[in-house]
């Protein structure tokens, strides 16, 4: 399995925790299946909307367009693309700055920590460094 | 041999550009797979909705939380709603003044009633989280823990929030409740009747709105602090004359009775 396989297979596991996190807030679950730590408190702070949009909703469509990129570079005339590989890079990085900020509030503002947000963190993490060293051996080849 | 690395290479691309590799789509089956399940047990595992208030429970009598001493010189009824904006604003801005001047010196005895507005969807189970606090001597702290955190639980804030429980389940943790205890009472609508009871001591007063306050003899809706104390100050005034009145009253049957 190539890395831009393993980043599709990893970003649609990140999209469904951001959708199960997406339905808790917008009211379909009524509460987070969470032995440990403070979801809820995470999940009502102000922080947990942006744009009037659930983060978690945003976090589905982060997820979403890394999979959709790295499947359609697994495959054909997009699997040699550097323009591709530094996309997904660019994107998965910003995805790492948004949530490390994410995880700055939790625990500096709100003293909480949602073990849910804190998985997301770290896929998105890993996501980077797959991404990073795609983007880096795409570099490395004539285009 | 550089050759045949290069064709090695060459070959290894090849098979990514061929059909989808099997591994590649075995996981993608796996993760869907256990995604839809994850998510469609989730769903189908949800907890007690949002309470329906059950029509089949009678009024009880109307019974208020009284804050201060029952027997101050002014009588103070508010028919509040915890969903209602204007009644989280004199919670929040006017109260803590009237708690402060009013009700901890003695002057006033400020009763809360019930007057939940059927137009607000997540009101009623609002209610029921304060009677529930109430029950274990936190009606008052639920009662300030609600109206300050109406942006966090408010449908007509966040019309997505249909589950204000999970938020009301924090305010009691926080609040020191017994939360098992707490939810059990919410959950079987203990004081639906004493809710429904407040309510209907509210249409008999003629309540229009909320906050309405009845301070005395007069009934308003939301004031400012120093409205309410000039309202306060009228009404110990009436109270004062009318303590003289029968003062005087009773001071002249004696003495008529001593001629």
């Amino acid at each position: 399995m190539t890395r831009r396989m393993a980043i599709a297979v990893l970003s649609l596991a990140g999209a469904f925790l951001a959708i199960y996190l997406t339905l808790y807030k917008l009211g379909y679950l009524q509460t987070l299946a969470c032995g440990t730590g403070s979801c809820e408190v995470v999940q009502a702070s102000r922080w947990s909307k942006l744009f009037g949009l659930p983060v978690a909703m945003w976090g589905v469509g982060f997820y979403l367009a890394m999979f959709v990129l790295a499947a359609a570079g697994s495959f054909g005339r997009l699997a040699d693309s550097p323009a591709l590989a530094r996309a997904l890079a660019a994107l998965s990085g910003f995805g790492v700055a948004f949530s490390g900020w994410l995880t700055y509030i939790e625990v500096a503002r709100l003293h909480a920590i949602c073990r849910y947000c804190v998985t997301s963190a770290g896929i998105v993490l890993v996501l980077f460094i797959l991404s990073a060293l795609d983007a880096r051996g795409h570099a490395s080849e004539p285009e | 041999m550089a050759k045949s690395k290069a064709g090695k290479k060459q070959s290894g691309k090849n098979a990514v550009r061929g059909t989808p590799n099997r591994q590649f789509v075995a996981a993608i089956v796996v993760v869907a797979l256990l995604g839809v399940g994850g998510l469609g047990y989730a769903l189908s595992h949800r907890g007690p909705s949002v309470i329906v208030v059950d029509p089949n429970i009678p009024a009880g009598a109307p019974q208020g939380h009284l804050m201060g001493k029952a027997d101050a010189p002014v009588q103070v009824i508010e028919f509040g709603d915890f969903e209602c904006p204007a009644c989280g604003n004199f919670a929040t801005i006017t109260e803590p003044d009237v708690r402060t001047r009013l009700i901890n010196t003695g002057i006033v005895a400020f009763h809360y009633y019930d007057f939940p507005l059927s137009q607000h969807r997540n009101s009623f189970t609002a209610h029921l989280a304060a009677a529930c606090a109430a029950d274990q001597g936190k009606f008052w702290e639920m009662h300030d823990r609600l109206y300050a955190g109406q942006d966090e639980w408010s449908d007509l804030i966040d019309p997505g929030m249909t589950d204000p429980m999970s938020v009301f389940r924090r305010y009691a943790k926080e609040l020191g409740l017994d939360v098992k205890t707490w939810e059990n009472c919410v959950t079987s609508q203990k004081y639906t009747a004493q809710i429904k009871g407040n309510q209907a001591e509210g249409m008999r007063r003629n309540v229009q709105q909320t906050p309405t306050i009845i301070i005395g003899d007069q009934q308003v809706n939301g004031v400012s602090y120093d409205q309410f104390k000039q309202l306060v100050d009228e009404a110990l005034a009436k109270s004062g004359k009318a303590k003289a009145d029968s003062g005087r009253k009773s001071a002249g049957g004696k003495k008529g009775a001593a001629q």
